[in-house]
Formats: structure tokens, sequence, C-alpha cells
């Protein structure tokens, strides 16, 4: 990444902006799958009842913890990595 | 097209804007398997509370630990694997060195 020129920077940002909000689609999508499915299985009614809404807000609420916390993890492992390797990227 | 020899052939802008960008994409692919491989194992789907507990905390750190274990591991197998099979057809998988 580091060999690219400003211009080339540009056309990367811009790549990388438009996967980012496909990822942010991907993830939204997989999470509401998954809260969808851990939380979701009585059709005796039309609309969620609060029941499963707390379930909702707790799965979503756990999923960004858990999410900042394997972060953490993988960027730790990342540095560690870029430190065994000086001479690579 | 430049010969051997005569410098490393100069990689097209093009060219190495794909390189960062399937750089990332490793990066991220990764990222998204390790999550994915963690929180299945370590978050039970009964959500009873929205914070990590701790047992689910010290679960996600030793599951990123091993799954990265995991990966150094197959990548050293499959490098084995190919430098028996292949002697000197070199190049190989480069996971290791990110």
């Amino acid at each position: 990444m580091e060999g690219l020129s400003a211009s080339e920077q540009r056309e990367f940002q811009s790549r990388m902006e438009r996967k980012q909000m496909k990822e942010f689609m991907g993830m939204f999508s997989n999470l509401v799958t998954h809260c969808f499915d851990s939380c979701v299985d009585n059709f005796t009614t039309k609309s969620l009842v609060q029941r499963e809404t707390d379930c909702v807000s707790r799965c979503v609420q756990k999923f960004m913890a858990g999410s900042e916390r394997i972060g953490q993890r993988f960027q730790e492992q990342q540095a560690q990595m870029m430190n065994q390797s000086p001479t690579g990227r | 097209m430049s010969m051997f020899g005569l410098g490393r052939p100069q990689p097209s802008s093009a060219e190495k804007i794909a390189a960062a960008e399937q750089e990332m994409d490793l990066i991220t692919d990764m990222f998204n398997k390790l999550q994915q491989a963690c929180m299945k194992k370590c978050i039970p789907r009964e959500y009873r509370e929205g914070e990590i507990n701790k047992a689910e905390g010290v679960c996600i750190d030793r599951c990123a630990s091993k799954f990265f274990d995991v990966q150094m591991k197959v990548s050293e197998l499959l490098q084995a694997e190919a430098a028996a099979k292949g002697g000197a057809a070199g190049g190989g998988f480069g996971i290791g060195g990110m």
C-alpha cells in the first residue's frame, strides 16, 4: 500500500469506500438473519413481542461487543506479524 | 515489456491498486472468517444479556489465538507439502508472511 502515488491513493480510497459499503450491507444482512434465527421462533403474534424485541437488542449489542473484542485481537495479531517480518509489507 | 536484467518491470497503476486491493480483501476476509468462527463457538444463541460476559470474553480471546495458530499451522503444512512435491517450484503461499 505504501508505493502508491497520490492519484493512485485516491482511486484506492474510493474503491475501499465502495467495498466498505458492501461489507456493511453484508454484515447487516447476516446480523438480521442471525438475530432473527436466534430470537424469533413463535408465530402466534404478528409483531415482535417484548421478549423477542429485547432478545434482538441484546443480540445486536452482543454482536457489536464481540466484534470489537475480536477486532482488538486481530489487530494485535496483525501488528505482531508486521514486527516479525520488518522487511515484508 | 522489460526482459531479465533490465530491472524489474514497473507495475502499472492499475496493477498496483489491484495488489493493494487484494491485500485488503485478504485481511477483510480473514477477519470475517475469524469473527464468524469465534462468535459461533463462543457466543450462545440465547441472548439473556447484551454484554459479553467473562467466560465469553476469555473464550473469544483464546479462540482468536487458536484460529491464528491453525492458520500458521495450515500454512506451514501446505508449504511443506508443496516443497516436498515441487522441490524448487518456488512461490507458494504467502499467508504467513503478510
